[in-house]
């Protein structure tokens, strides 16, 4: 399942939604509907079968001898591999350009074991302070096994640079942070981390594929929560660890991999693959994987729809209440927007975040909207609402909520795939009735 | 020249690369198999220049999950 990795693209082109196929034909929704990992599944069917069994049967046990030591092709037992789970790996690595991928049970499985691959007690991380919430907190418990995070106020080589020690192992970075909203500059990262000898992993979660492929500019491996916008309808849990198969691994920093040496630069695709995810758990069900290719098949189309959404309500509500505070990438004011036209293909997003006045008036907001539906998550095809402080980040305290843009009266939008004209009449009614 | 192909001593053309073993031996599902030489595995990339020589040890392996 390992094959060669492709030349990193430049930043202005690695736009995923608009660039070619590696067959240089095929734009991004044709990729994702007849690409190279789009399988004839058996008996014709257009999707892939939901293989929902534990284990597989083989007709001899040296059949089963080979397969155990990966001298045959198939399948043993599904807490270690799945030939539904396969076909969405297959799937959302080539649309991330990536070498191979681990599909999991959730985003914060993909995030926890990306890092448990190849971190050992003693490791640091550098991480961005304005991370999703539950990643802070999986910081918070890797410092409990010796595994310590050094936070950066940006995710920029000149706030990054400070931080780097002789036991740095990785930097881990959002993509388009969730809920802050700062868009990192990937290749500037990438740069930066390689001339130390330091890999980069990114959450692109709320950028998805359609709108950047982070391995083409330059990160080591990308994790998903595919529980947002992949799966799109808020029906599977569920994460994935790509890996570019790129980094040049050292073998004494990262003792780890040791085991692994063998394998080369995919030494930690192949371990994540054939120990951690294995003797860990934690791989995604088959239902889920099926359920995560049917939404994957739609993802261009959902994104394009709500990054036009959430652009179109972020500049309705900033005009219409300039002391709102709102917060999203492609406005004027934003220290983003051009990183974000640039490395993104133009589109912001999904999610946008304002100030309501009063931790009050946030709840009467949200409870006055008549579509948003007041959920957590993100990357729905219906619009969500909710109030972070109070619920995404209760276990952070109060620098790390303002070093992720979180007060107690902000609101965080993940916009759907309504009709922007009733999403911006719904909340301009609400936010006017409860801010006067 | 001979070369361990899987276990089993071959005799196979001298400059045989890695990617016409793969074809001599109809190996199953090219597209997915990984080749480790004397233990260190071969970069997709180098399959079709990678030469072997005499008494190489290759073993064509299996990784189930995804990947291009």
């Amino acid at each position: 399942m390992l094959s060669r990795d492709e030349p990193r693209g430049t930043r202005g082109k690695n736009r995923g939604a608009d660039r070619l196929g590696s067959e240089g034909r095929m734009h991004f929704n044709t990729r994702l509907l007849h690409g190279k990992a789009v399988k004839k599944y058996g008996d014709g069917a257009t999707l892939p079968a939901v293989a929902q069994v534990n284990a597989f049967a083989y007709d001899s046990a040296e059949e089963l001898d080979r397969v155990f030591h990966h001298r045959a092709m198939g399948f043993a037992y599904s807490r270690v591999a799945n030939p539904t789970v396969a076909a969405f790996e297959q799937r959302i690595s080539e649309m991330e350009r990536g070498n191979g991928a681990v599909a999991l049970n959730s985003g914060m499985t993909a995030i926890s074991l990306s890092l448990l691959n190849f971190l050992c007690a003693g490791d640091e991380v550098i991480a961005s302070c304005g991370l999703y919430g539950g990643s802070l907190d999986l910081f918070d418990d890797l410092a409990k096994f010796g595994i310590t995070t050094r936070f950066a106020r940006e995710m920029t080589p000149e706030a990054v640079e400070p931080l780097v020690t002789e036991r740095t192992r990785v930097i881990f970075g959002e993509v388009i942070g969730n809920p802050s909203l700062r868009v990192m500059d990937i290749s500037a990262m990438a740069a930066f981390a390689h001339e130390r000898g330091i890999p980069l992993i990114v959450d692109s979660t709320t950028a998805t594929p359609f709108l950047v492929n982070p391995l083409e500019l330059g990160a080591d491996v990308v994790v998903h929560s595919t529980t947002k916008y992949i799966n799109g309808s808020g029906n599977a849990m569920g994460g994935v660890v790509i890996d570019a198969s790129r980094f040049p691994w050292d073998f004494q920093k990262t003792p780890a991999l040791e085991k692994f040496r063998a394998y080369g630069k995919a030494a930690y695709l192949i371990r994540l693959r054939t120990d951690v995810s294995e003797n860990m758990g934690g791989i995604m069900s088959p239902v889920s994987a099926f359920l995560n290719v049917v939404g994957l098949e739609t993802l261009g189309l959902r994104m394009r729809e709500i990054c036009q959404n959430a652009e179109k309500l972020s500049k309705a509500l900033d005009e219409a209440f300039p002391d709102l505070d709102v917060n999203y990438p492609l406005l004027g004011r934003s220290p983003y927007a051009g990183i974000a036209r640039e490395q993104l293909g133009g589109m912001g997003g999904g999610i946008l975040t304002f100030r309501a006045g009063s931790r009050e008036k946030a709840f009467a907001i949200i409870n006055d909207l008549r579509y948003a539906v007041r959920a957590t998550s993100i990357g729905d095809t219906r619009t969500l609402v909710i109030h972070p402080e109070s619920t995404l980040y209760i276990h952070s305290d109060a620098g790390e909520k303002e070093a992720a843009g979180v007060y107690e009266d902000t609101v965080r939008v993940s916009v759907g795939i309504e009709d922007a004209d009733d999403l911006i009449e719904d909340f301009t009614e609400a936010i006017r009735k409860n801010r006067g | 020249m001979v070369i361990t192909v899987a276990g089993e001593q071959k005799e196979v053309p001298e400059g045989t690369t890695v990617a016409g073993l793969i074809a001599l031996e109809k190996v199953d599902n090219p597209e997915y198999v990984s080749v480790s030489v004397n233990e260190d595995f071969v970069d997709r990339e180098d399959f079709e220049t990678r030469a072997l020589a005499e008494k190489d040890v290759v073993e064509f392996l299996y990784f189930m999950g995804g990947g291009r």
